[in-house]
């Protein structure tokens, strides 16, 4: 496999990801998508870090620190998700829009 | 043979487990397919010359990601639940989006040019021991700051589950 295929797939990953983040109506379902997209974009870094740049710790570095973030970005979603299911009984993102302008 | 075999293995597994992430009406089916694409990524690390990552990725994705999410649908009771009929208008645009950004992307990546050079993955650059150092020499004020965010996120994840007392 060459350094486009694997920026193809990754590309089909994300669009998946992105799809899945636009249509769910559960917030679990959203965060399911961006993870999709996260995980996209490590493998897109991955590809990168094997075939165009000289150091190949580069890649491996964002990839590790993508993970990390991922993991922070998870455990303050997941209590967002469980505070709201307790105050409203409904994590349908179609039933919180008290924030719209 | 077996090498190439094993790639188009976890080069299915990546894409199935995204559609069935993205496409499963039911959210443990979805949380499931999420395991399976990253997986699948995984492997494609390994097939990228970096087993420490592609276990990494298995460790805390796999092993503490997926299973937090799922965790939160126990909490939630989001398995008990129907899940609601989709709004027909969402999807569509959502596919319209998505495809949209597919076709538009997959234009400029057919015209781009890279410059590629062969770094044989078998060169000492690529051991656990260059990872290390770079983090801690070169990176090393990313390295920081991630743990900064990682302590940050997890005393403000307890502070917003956290159950309020009734104050009598």
């Amino acid at each position: 496999m060459t350094l486009q295929t694997y920026l193809l797939l990754g590309l089909i990953l994300f669009s998946l990801g992105l799809y899945c983040v636009l249509s769910r109506r559960n917030l679990i379902g959203v965060l399911i998508g961006v993870e999709l997209m996260m995980n996209a974009a490590s493998l897109n870094f991955m590809a990168f870090n094997r075939y165009s740049v000289n150091d190949p710790a580069t890649g491996q570095v964002v990839v590790l620190i993508i993970i990390g973030l991922a993991a922070a970005e998870v455990a303050i979603f997941l209590s967002i998700i469980l505070n709201l299911y307790r105050n409203r009984r409904a994590i349908d993102v179609e039933e919180l829009r008290e924030l719209r302008g | 043979m077996t090498e190439q075999l094993a790639l188009y293995l976890f080069v299915v597994l990546a894409l199935a487990g995204g559609v069935m992430a993205a496409g499963m009406r039911h959210i443990l089916n979805a949380i499931i397919g999420l395991a399976i694409s990253l997986l699948g990524v995984a492997g494609l690390f390994l097939h990228l010359g970096s087993p420490f990552v592609a276990g990494m990725q298995i460790l805390i994705y796999i092993g503490g990601i997926v299973v937090a999410i799922v965790f939160a649908m126990m909490l939630s009771l989001a398995m008990t639940m129907r899940p609601p009929p989709a709004n027909r208008l969402k999807v569509w645009f959502a596919g319209l989006c998505a495809t949209l950004f597919l076709v538009s992307v997959s234009l400029v990546l057919s015209t781009a040019q890279f410059h590629v050079v062969e770094t044989p993955p078998a060169a000492p650059s690529w051991a656990i021991e260059h990872i290390g150092h770079a983090l801690l020499t070169h990176y090393n004020l990313v390295f920081e700051a991630l743990s900064v965010v990682l302590l940050l996120a997890i005393i403000g994840a307890i502070l917003i589950a956290r159950q309020e007392k009734p104050t009598t």
